[in-house]
């Protein structure tokens, strides 16, 4: 019989590099830039709020930004279409390899980028080496006066100073659907949950499903749609968002 | 000063001045260790003995444990529903405090003994889906009076059963000793 | 050597310490001392661990979006969209996700307080992060509380009785219409900030002038090709965002039709601008003639008799008042006139000038010549909502200006407020809080400590909308006439009771006349009346057997809907034939610049005391936690300012001071600042950040009588001091020399 210590690095089947299994397609041509999804993720995993003072340091929470840039100057200044910027779970991650803790790991099982809470240490290497900048770090214990913390989402843990912390496409609600799959006796359907921010978006910008499923929705879209663009893809990193520009 | 300090250290006095510290902290974390294996304090001296002893089942106290997550702690008045009616309610001083409770409207607060930390995400149902039984990790409460904890519940302990249960499945294996599983 | 600490040493005692520390605390007994207190008896519906999901109805604004809520053993955890309400379809607006940081607000009025006007209803905090309850104790008992309602009632004449309420929820009201109806009390006035902005009276007024019906138009932005849109800010706070954002979706990417087009004619790009296609930096005012001028081309493309709306404008003379191209115009009105679903619609700042309702028509004269009105694509009149005979808008500011007068003259004594806080929201000019002087008892209904509050004699605090039930009027934004309803998901928080409640009660004690006119025993009976009414309708969303049945199924469903399209097609017959003027706006004050506000995409009337919302960057600037004022690249270059330095806006009215973000989509002549933060009371996320524009705004309304907010110029005065703005974008970044000081 199996134990523990039997357990060999060389018998888990490595996939990094291999495709993804959970994906999003975000369609910047119809993002508004409203800022749902940035608050109903807010709500879902129980982001601390920071204040003033440490935005302006840049240290807010949000797993999930929307970006806007300007082309061109007044009159013919234009805004370019609202990039929502989250996580990318990179099937080949560049915060990985740097984590002395192991805090930060590729999910075998799930195939996303985990950040293990009890593991981390703080080092924030993962931060420095992610090309999206989507990571945040908890500078402080940011405190919710009474009775705010009536508020906080028990699925997700809530972290404390010291500690990173990222989107995690809302693994909370993959494990409740396929929990509920499961007691049911079935598999896990395309649409039968999605991600808050998915959720929330009025204009349905955002669509959240299994890429490796051709006849999921998420996979649909991406073929019809065609010419979808993925960030800084030529780095290798094999991002799981699909982004459409516009047009 | 921090070199004749650590010359002290060498003399026989100074060894024996180490020492006493090494057993003092040993003794402090010996007494440490021994606490967390003592059940807490109860406001009701709860013998579940007796209560599986009249073939009440688990699950009729703690339903949730078989619907989600969390197995839960029944609410008062399901205490209540049966000691209504039962004369000894009245009359014993180790069931005043629910008496009490029920009348009053007060809440009762349990200590649980088996509970993990928040950055873990326990399911019940799934392992009772599995096919776990309670007593696999609760161990055998038919023989405990207030709840106690039989085992340290730690990680080695949830993954060597995790291994354990995966057995030649390394699809299962992977699932099982993934660390999003249980951290999130 | 040996007065020195080698690494070695120093690691041999760290790590003894650690060890230390780690025996110490990591084994003790303390960590396991959790306590659970199960429930007494367990609700319905629920299971330990368990969530249970409520529907109801959004009150962050008066749009009426339907929500479920997840709640877990009483606790309110997500707000999500109620995926079967015809108006969001699921979705919610950032708003609508906070709302539970209403709910679980520090800074709540937690029971019926008597206090003395002007004191704080709680401690200063500047620190957000302050973990103490520092709200005023109250001080009262419900019963001293129902007494004061019932004596106020009756102490004072009828016509010397006022109500101001805000535009939800729309059960209160018509409770209270009922009962000013039956008594002779003032009937109730209903009046929000972002009603104001919005100019709901323009527009209405403008559908009655053009198509002869006071009604609420409805813009079918989804189905159409091409969207000109004039100042609207559809996208944002308007109206009901979410409906027209997924407008706008399918504007763009319906799989069905082409790609659709959107053109944004404003002096300073606003996060809907942002989405356009195409963005029009126009001359303020000068909105009516674009348009005017738009429909003549296109006319001229189209052939046949010019109408007679544009035939007195002349392109040339527009072009160059205006500070667009002639090609310009031409190009968008060949594309207006050649598509098959052109639509135009007004809103925003160009309605809140002194020919607001100019422009109004003039954009509707435009669909008409589209000939859009009633087709897909085009322009509709919302449904009216079930049992509505007719379309109410709130007042209008000129009306609320009447309002104020009539404080002032002191013909009320007793004024009841509810769901507004018309001392932060109308203009700092016509001076409400100094109105409010000559009312000799002031009872607000608020949730929440904010200035109307502050200024009252007694707060006598109702539910938070959460915790509430009601119902709500869907105004526009859904093809089906809608009745949302709104139900408690959580048992209230504080000591708060519904005002309905407290008003029902009040009349009891008050008896005669005020006793018959709600003959109720509590809310739910009166709501259930009202609700009970809808059952024999026919083609709704649900029916049942009896009242009960039918309330059970409103509250499961969130509301009632008849499965028939309700819109009808506004009448195009005279549209064309009216006699727009098109003068050129009239501004007010002496400055050189244009001054655009508009209400915060993120904040609007009612977010400040949300900490998440404040720090929910601006779709624009990116600016969190603070006021701004856009000043053009070019404009403030020439004037020596750069990023966050702090200037003084003068206008006719008042001054403010805030800091400077260099914005590069708005016109060198214009302005703009951010409505939604400048609070001087509403809880500790909302008091002293930023100012507030209403501060600056003077008495002139348009034509309709909404307040021509837009319709004044500032000056602008360097201060020499800085006060860096949280921006997202931030440029100060983490090793940056960050907030704090100011230097």
């Amino acid at each position: 019989m199996a134990t523990l210590n039997d357990l060999k690095i060389s018998e888990v089947k490595l996939s990094e590099g291999e495709g993804g299994k959970w994906g999003m397609v975000i369609d910047q041509d119809i993002c508004t830039g409203c800022q749902a999804c940035v608050a109903a993720c807010a709500m879902e995993n129980n982001i601390s709020f920071v204040g003033e003072e440490d935005s302006g340091y840049g240290r807010s929470m949000h797993w999930i930004r929307i970006e806007r840039f300007w082309e061109g100057e007044y009159p013919e200044v234009k805004m370019t279409p609202n990039q929502p910027m989250l996580c990318q779970q990179c099937g080949s991650a560049p915060c990985e390899p740097v984590c002395p803790a192991f805090a930060t790991v590729h999910s075998q099982a799930e195939k996303l980028n985990l950040q293990v809470y009890n593991r981390c240490v703080g080092t924030r290497y993962c931060a420095n080496n992610c090309p999206y900048q989507v990571r945040s770090f908890n500078w402080r214990d940011y405190k919710r006066p009474e009775p705010l913390a009536n508020q906080l989402n028990p699925d997700v843990t809530v972290r404390r100073r010291g500690v990173m912390e990222k989107c995690t496409f809302c693994i909370q609600r993959i494990h409740k659907a396929q929990d509920q799959a499961k007691a049911e006796g079935r598999e896990v359907m395309d649409g039968e949950f999605t991600t808050a921010c998915a959720q929330a978006c009025p204009a349905n910008a955002i669509t959240f499903g299994r890429t490796d499923d051709p006849r999921s929705l998420v996979s649909q879209l991406a073929k019809r749609r065609g010419h979808g663009a993925k960030h800084l893809e030529e780095l290798g990193t094999l991002p799981n968002v699909t982004y459409f520009k516009g047009g | 000063m921090i070199k004749r300090f650590f010359d002290w250290l060498k003399q026989p006095l100074g060894l024996i001045a180490v020492g006493i510290v090494f057993l003092a902290l040993f003794s402090i974390a010996a007494y440490g260790l021994y606490t967390t294996q003592q059940s807490p304090e109860q406001p009701i001296q709860f013998p579940h003995k007796t209560h599986v002893a009249f073939g009440i089942q688990c699950l009729y106290c703690h339903p949730g444990a078989s619907k989600g997550p969390s197995a839960g702690l029944p609410s008062q008045a399901k205490c209540w529903a049966c000691h209504n009616q039962i004369q000894k309610t009245q009359t014993s001083a180790l069931l005043a405090p629910l008496k009490d409770a029920v009348l009053s409207g007060q809440s009762i607060e349990w200590v649980p003994v088996a509970i993990v930390p928040d950055f873990v995400q326990f399911n019940h149902r799934a392992h009772i889906a599995a096919g776990k039984n309670c007593e696999d990790c609760h161990g055998d409460v038919s023989q405990m009076n207030i709840a106690e904890n039989p085992q340290v519940m730690n990680m080695g302990w949830c993954l060597n059963c995790h291994v354990e249960s995966a057995g030649e499945d390394q699809e299962k294996l992977v699932k099982l000793t993934d660390c999003g599983t249980c951290h999130y | 050597m040996s007065e020195k600490f080698s690494r070695r040493d120093f690691l041999k005692l760290a790590g003894m310490g650690a060890a230390t520390t780690a025996v110490l605390t990591g084994c003790g007994p303390a960590s396991r001392y959790v306590k659970r207190e199960p429930y007494q008896q367990m609700p319905e519906y629920n299971y330990n661990g368990q969530s249970t999901y409520y529907a109801t109805t959004c009150r962050e604004c008066a749009a009426g979006c339907g929500l479920v809520i997840r709640t877990i053993q009483g606790r309110a955890i997500k707000t999500e969209g109620n995926a079967n309400h015809p108006l969001n379809l699921g979705k919610t607006c950032a708003r609508g996700q906070a709302t539970l940081h209403g709910l679980y607000n520090p800074n709540r009025v937690r029971g019926p307080i008597k206090h003395a006007r002007g004191d704080r209803l709680y401690a200063k905090a500047n620190d957000p992060f302050n973990d103490n309850f520092d709200d005023a104790e109250p001080n009262m008992s419900w019963d001293e509380a129902l007494q004061t309602v019932a004596d106020a009632l009756t102490k004072y004449k009828p016509e010397e009785i006022g109500f101001l309420m805000g535009m939800a929820p729309d059960h209160l009201f018509d409770l209270v219409t009922d009962l000013a109806n039956a008594t002779g009390i003032n009937a109730p006035v209903r009046f929000g900030a972002l009603g104001m902005f919005e100019s709901r009276a323009t527009l209405s007024k403008a559908a009655e002038t053009l198509f002869g019906e006071a009604r609420m138009p409805f813009f079918d932005v989804g189905g159409a090709q091409v969207v000109l849109s004039f100042g609207a800010n559809f996208l944002e706070t308007w109206l009901s965002p979410v409906s027209y954002t997924r407008g706008f979706a399918s504007l763009r990417q319906a799989e069905t039709k082409m790609r659709g087009k959107l053109v944004q004619f404003e002096a300073r790009m606003s996060a809907t601008g942002g989405k356009a296609d195409e963005w029009v930096p126009l001359r303020p005012g000068t909105e009516a003639l674009v348009a005017l001028a738009i429909g003549r081309l296109a006319s001229e493309i189209r052939g046949g008799a010019m109408p007679r709306v544009f035939s007195s404008v002349d392109p040339i003379d527009v072009a160059s008042k205006s500070g667009v191209k002639l090609e310009a115009l031409e190009h968008i009105a060949a594309m207006f006139a050649n598509s098959t679903g052109a639509l135009a619609i007004p809103g925003g700042a160009a309605l809140g000038q002194s020919n607001g309702l100019a422009v109004a028509e003039a954009v509707l004269a435009l669909n008409a010549l589209a000939d859009n009105f009633g087709k897909p694509g085009g322009v509709y009149f919302s449904p009216l909502a079930p049992s509505q005979t007719e379309y109410q808008r709130p007042a209008s500011a000129k009306e609320m200006q009447d309002f104020v007068q009539k404080m002032k003259d002191g013909k009320f004594k007793a004024l009841f407020i509810h769901g507004v806080n018309p001392v932060f929201e109308l203009p700092a000019s016509m001076d409400f809080k100094g109105a409010l002087a000559n009312v000799e008892q002031v009872i607000s209904f608020a949730t929440f400590p904010d200035e109307t509050a502050a200024e009252a004699d007694f707060i006598f605090p109702d539910h938070h909308g959460l915790e509430s039930w009601g119902y709500q009027r869907v105004v526009t934004g859904s093809d089906l006439p809608v009745l949302s309803g709104a139900q408690p998901v959580v048992a209230p928080y504080y000591d708060t009771r519904a005002a309905a409640d407290v008003l029902i009660s009040a009349a009891q004690l008050a008896g005669g006349s005020f006793a018959q006119a709600l003959p109720f025993k509590d809310e739910v009976e009166f709501l259930r009346g009202k609700v009970s009414a809808l059952m024999g309708e026919a083609n709704g969303s649900f029916s049942a057997m009896d009242a009960v049945a039918f309330m059970a199924s409103f509250q499961q469903f969130g509301g009632w809907w008849k499965m028939s399209d309700g819109r009808t097609a506004p009448s195009a017959a005279d549209a064309l034939n009216q006699n727009v003027k098109g003068d050129a706006a009239e501004f007010a004050g002496e400055g050189e610049f244009f001054f655009i506000p508009f209400v915060s995409p993120t904040l609007a009337e009612a977010g400040a005391n949300k900490p998440w919302l404040q720090e929910l960057p601006d779709p624009t600037t990116t600016v969190m936690w603070n006021t701004w004022l856009e000043m053009n690249p070019e404009t403030a270059h020439e004037l020596h300012i750069e990023y966050d330095d702090v200037v003084r806006v003068v206008s006719e009215a008042g001054a403010v001071e805030l800091p400077v973000y260099v914005y590069p989509a708005i016109r060198p002549d214009t302005v703009a600042m951010p409505f939604g933060q400048g609070h001087t009371a509403y809880g500790r996320y909302a008091e002293g950040r930023g100012v507030n524009p209403a501060d600056l705004f003077g008495g002139h309304f348009n034509e309709a009588g909404d307040l021509a907010f837009a319709g004044m110029k500032v000056k602008i005065e360097k201060t020499g001091k800085k006060r860096p703005l949280s921006r997202l974008e931030s440029m100060m970044g983490v090793y940056g020399v960050g907030l704090g000081e100011e230097h």
